[in-house]
């Protein structure tokens, strides 16, 4: 985003919207710290600017400074999934599209969430370290399986490691025996992230909303523990377009 | 991803706050989905959210817009999402979503064990559960719980603390009223499933202790 020196007239009302906190005063007038802005649209969505005098990079869509605008703002649709938002859907079509079957478990690592945002360099530190665990491959409806370099050591491509995003997030499936293992690596890993993270654990549920002993032991046992508040598929989905199934 | 399942705040409050998710599959039935997501969107209108976004005009309630235009909008692979601030007007609307049978994948975000007795009640039985398992790595340079309160209910994390603490000021100032302040607060939100009501709960808690250093 940037705004026009030549139009601002100083009032400072867009400043406190940046999630990024990337807007601030330059003498009279505010200004984007471009490395900072992740391109989210925030400031020019909400129309705050009673001169108009926010506006889009005129380079946002050139790659790599694309990848802010696609992990960042929630109107944007990823070019590789045609999905908004984080690009994902992980279990939210579950019930038609049966990406995680009952002896399977999906984990998210939301890099970045909440609010706080990171350089793609700190994910990569993750995919390493799962790459190391043996995770050489993740979920392919996921922007980020298009940016991997090198999936056998799980490098990103390096002309994207320098930009700032919002978040990011990497899904993969498991065997549910190899849970234990993949979440204590997570734990590992977490410490040298310069950055937060959002850690999702999605399952089959057994009849009655009630979460499989196996898992739910697994869970605990790596030293984790799962919040009140959930998101639950109801299982009122169906397959229209079976010739369409890949 | 929306990211509702973490919402932070103390059960009561995430107890008067459910997410319901309206979304459609690439390749399974998305198709000639947007007939079906129309309906399942008149509906949510009839049981009362407190917000609601569809992904074709990402507009939230307290925008200036009317319903036909939402409904207008909505095409083939349409998403919605929205936001009720009472468990019973959840279920009502669940009740009569199960009952028009539209198969679009629908998910909802609340408290686990609110969700289970309502799906019981309602005859459902869900299918898949994302849990979230806290957050995790350098959690010392997040924004203060107090906030987070607020800025988790924005699911893409548009909504700003600083923008939050703006408005406690303004609220203990007497510049602005809860409500037109949680509203305000609304507009970043372009998920839909920012909670104004509950925001405004949580803006009279916390204005009262909360320190002005600076108007």
């Amino acid at each position: 985003m940037i705004i026009q020196r030549e139009v601002c007239v100083g009032c400072g009302r867009c400043q406190p919207f940046c999630p990024a906190g990337a807007i601030s005063f330059a003498g009279l007038k505010s200004e984007v710290d471009q490395d900072r802005c992740l391109e989210c649209g925030t400031c020019l969505r909400v129309g705050v600017c009673p001169v108009g005098a926010i506006e889009e990079h005129p380079h946002v869509f050139d790659y790599p400074r694309a990848v802010r605008k696609f992990f960042s703002d929630p109107c944007a649709y990823h070019p590789s999934t045609g999905i908004a938002g984080r690009g994902t859907e992980e279990s939210k079509t579950n019930d038609v599209t049966g990406r995680v079957g009952p002896s399977s478990v999906g984990l998210a690592i939301e890099v970045g969430r909440p609010t706080v945002g990171m350089k793609l360099s700190e994910v990569q530190k993750i995919t390493r370290a799962l790459a190391r665990a043996g995770i050489k491959e993740i979920e392919a409806n996921n922007p980020i399986h298009s940016m991997y370099a090198d999936p056998e050591t799980g490098d990103l491509k390096p002309e994207l490691l320098g930009e700032r995003v919002l978040s990011a997030i990497i899904e993969l499936e498991l065997p549910r025996d190899r849970l234990a293992y993949i979440l204590s690596v997570v734990k590992e890993v977490a410490r040298e992230v310069d950055s937060v993270f959002c850690l999702d654990c999605y399952l089959r549920l057994e009849p009655g909303l009630v979460i499989p002993a196996e898992v739910a032991g697994t869970i605990t046992a790596a030293g984790f523990t799962w919040r009140p508040n959930a998101k639950i598929n109801l299982g009122l989905g169906r397959v229209f377009e079976p010739e369409e199934r890949p | 991803m929306t990211h509702s399942l973490h919402r932070e705040g103390s059960l009561d409050s995430l107890g008067r706050d459910a997410c319901l998710f309206v979304y459609p599959a690439r390749g399974f039935n998305y198709h000639g989905s947007g007939p079906r997501i129309r309906r399942i969107v008149e509906i949510i209108y009839q049981g009362g959210p407190v917000n609601l976004i569809v992904s074709t005009l990402r507009e939230n309630m307290y925008a200036p817009i009317t319903r036909e235009q939402v409904l207008g909008s909505i095409s083939d692979g349409a998403k919605a999402y929205c936001v009720f601030d009472d468990l019973a007007k959840l279920k009502e609307t669940l009740v009569r979503l199960k009952k028009a049978d539209l198969g679009i994948s629908l998910v909802v975000s609340g408290l686990i064990d609110r969700v289970r007795e309502m799906a019981a009640e309602i005859g459902l039985d869900p299918h898949t559960i994302n849990l979230s398992l806290g957050i995790q790595g350098k959690t010392e340079i997040l924004p203060p719980a107090d906030l987070r309160q607020f800025t988790t209910m924005c699911g893409h994390g548009m909504v700003s603390p600083n923008l939050v603490r703006q408005a406690l000021r303004q609220v203990k100032t007497g510049r602005l009223e809860p409500w037109p302040a949680s509203v305000r607060l609304c507009g970043p939100c372009a998920c839909g499933i920012y909670n104004p009501k509950r925001s405004m709960e949580l803006l009279e808690e916390l204005a009262p202790v909360y320190a002005v250093t600076r108007l």
